[in-house]
């Protein structure tokens, strides 16, 4: 009898593709159909508003102060360091425009994504790597609780409303840390400043970056809570699901990031 | 209606047994090429503790998962109050874990709730409208029971392996559930503090008039709790009868989980 009859035999390209790409291809199916069982539990009662609202606690306002340190340093490195450049072309009075522009369109939303994917990618990995090697999760799923909707759905949503919202107020603070370089610098007020940041920026700055940060967030979520549910035995394999969903989500941010000034340049919002 | 069964204990008192509240037959189950079990057998009939012998790795613990609907299984038959949990509806599945207490060999304390919120989650869960004051009566009524109260406010990184044993049997008994279900309770522990959990689980049993299936390797445990041993070898119910009765068989098999024993 034939080792394989055929009717479950892989298709040739399959077979004659290389192990590793064929692992990458089988982990990005595994992802997606994680992703699109998050739709169909989230979009079904019932809902864990509670889970929820803490989880945006946890994620959101318990970043707030390494995502707020980060875009003051930012706002003002960058500030200084872009000046005396503007200085040498005699165009130092565009200089909050310049830097207005490039936090709020670009170097915000990614650098606090890829910030919060350290912090809240690692964190949602280990915490549900953690779970599923000490049994909680079963422990759930005996206790009547859809662990995946508890846990996971409640997770992704919070990354994703938290994200935008730690963006916008990471912007704030990156344009004051901006100010304060250029007050150091030289006289301007606070008022002709953000005047000046505002008068050069367009809806079609914020809302981009605004909508894309909403897919960065998802992406954090999803990636955490797949590499986390999905964590081999042991804390080798806790730790390995920390590491890979930082890994991955900030990979995916840079992809995503990709995608969104295609889109944006497509609709001729560049 | 069933028959009950009796047994003599030591004392010479005739113990008697209700219906049968699981009925495992053929039950079958593999992950890959590893037949975990391959034909098993057991029934348990109600206020019965029946302790499960075998060595790591041979399945027990599968066996428990398969009874509560952690795993589904691949043949066989397993009823649990009369319904086959391979073709309960996820709806009927919660209702019949609602009277099932599961003991998990880690424990399994949720480390981001409190004790009194372990013990409160699932009552919230299986959606039995309580009072604040009802849950709350029942958590300190269930903590007491188990010799915990004090630790009522504590996070269970605070507590011992002993404390968290019996936190985790806490949590299973709030529902005052008709079947228990420990993964290996006495795992881990100091041999005083196993035979504290052992008399507890046992007092525990009396106390709610629950019937237990117990998994473990601690024949000392086994000695205190059982009713009944069932020994599994190679994915099958090997050998079964009272503790006594078992210690007298001369099968090697299983007469090597009785040499330590005294």
């Amino acid at each position: 009898m034939p080792q394989n009859s055929g009717k479950n035999a892989a298709p040739f390209w399959i077979s004659a593709m290389p192990a590793g790409l064929k692992d990458f291809l089988l982990e990005v199916g595994d992802t997606s159909r994680f992703a699109g069982r998050f739709f169909r539990e989230f979009l079904f009662p019932p809902y864990e508003l509670r889970e929820v609202i803490r989880q945006c606690f946890e994620i959101g306002y318990r970043s707030l102060p390494l995502v707020g340190l980060t875009a003051f340093i930012i706002g003002l490195v960058l500030t200084l360091q872009s000046r005396p450049t503007l200085v040498e072309f005699g165009a130092e009075s565009w200089l909050p425009a310049m830097v207005g522009i490039s936090i709020i369109r670009e170097i915000g939303p990614v650098i606090i994504a890829l910030i919060c994917a350290g912090k809240i990618g690692s964190r949602i990995g280990a915490e549900l790597g953690s779970m599923k090697v000490t049994e909680q999760i079963d422990a759930m799923e005996v206790s009547g609780t859809n662990p995946f909707k508890y846990i996971v759905v409640s997770r992704i949503i919070a990354t994703t409303l938290m994200i935008p919202l730690l963006v916008i107020i990471g912007d704030a603070i990156a344009l004051y840390g901006s100010f304060l370089a250029v007050k150091f610098k030289g006289e301007v007020s606070f008022t002709l400043f953000f005047h000046q940041v505002f008068h050069s920026t367009e809806f079609s700055d914020f809302i981009p970056a605004f909508i894309k940060s909403f897919f960065f967030g998802f992406a954090i979520g999803v990636i955490g809570c797949y590499k986390g549910y999905n964590s081999k035995k042991g804390t080798e394999g806790v730790g390995e699901s920390a590491n890979s969903a930082v890994v991955v989500s900030s990979l995916l941010i840079f992809i995503l990031d990709l995608i969104a000034v295609q889109i944006t340049e497509f609709f001729g919002y560049i | 209606m069933e028959a009950t069964a009796q047994e003599k204990t030591k004392s010479g008192a005739v113990r008697e047994y209700g219906e049968p509240i699981i009925e495992i037959a053929h039950l079958q189950k593999s992950f890959g090429s590893n037949h975990v079990l391959t034909d098993f057998n057991l029934s348990i009939r109600r206020g019965e503790n029946v302790v499960v012998l075998g060595k790591s790795g041979c399945g027990k613990s599968v066996l428990i998962k398969c009874i509560v609907g952690l795993l589904s299984y691949d043949a066989g038959s397993l009823k649990v109050f009369g319904k086959e949990i391979n073709q309960l509806k996820q709806k009927e599945l919660d209702e019949l874990r609602a009277r099932i207490g599961f003991v998990f060999q880690s424990s399994a304390l949720y480390d981001s709730m409190t004790v009194r919120e372990n013990l409160e989650f699932p009552l919230r869960r299986h959606g039995k409208h309580k009072s604040k004051e009802e849950v709350n009566r029942l958590v300190e009524e269930t903590l007491e029971n188990v010799g915990l109260l004090h630790a009522i406010d504590l996070m269970p990184v605070e507590l011992s392996g002993g404390m968290r044993k019996r936190i985790g049997l806490a949590r299973s008994l709030i529902l005052k559930p008709e079947i228990m279900l420990y993964d290996e309770p006495t795992t881990g522990l100091d041999p005083i503090t196993a035979e504290e959990i052992s008399k507890l689980m046992l007092a525990m049993q009396q106390k709610y008039n629950t019937s237990s299936i117990i998994i473990s390797h601690d024949m000392h445990c086994a000695q205190l709790t059982a009713n009944r041993l069932a020994v599994m070898i190679d994915g099958i119910n090997y050998a079964q009868g009272t503790f006594d009765e078992l210690k007298k068989v001369t099968d090697p098999k299983v007469h090597a989980f009785f040499l330590n024993s005294h």
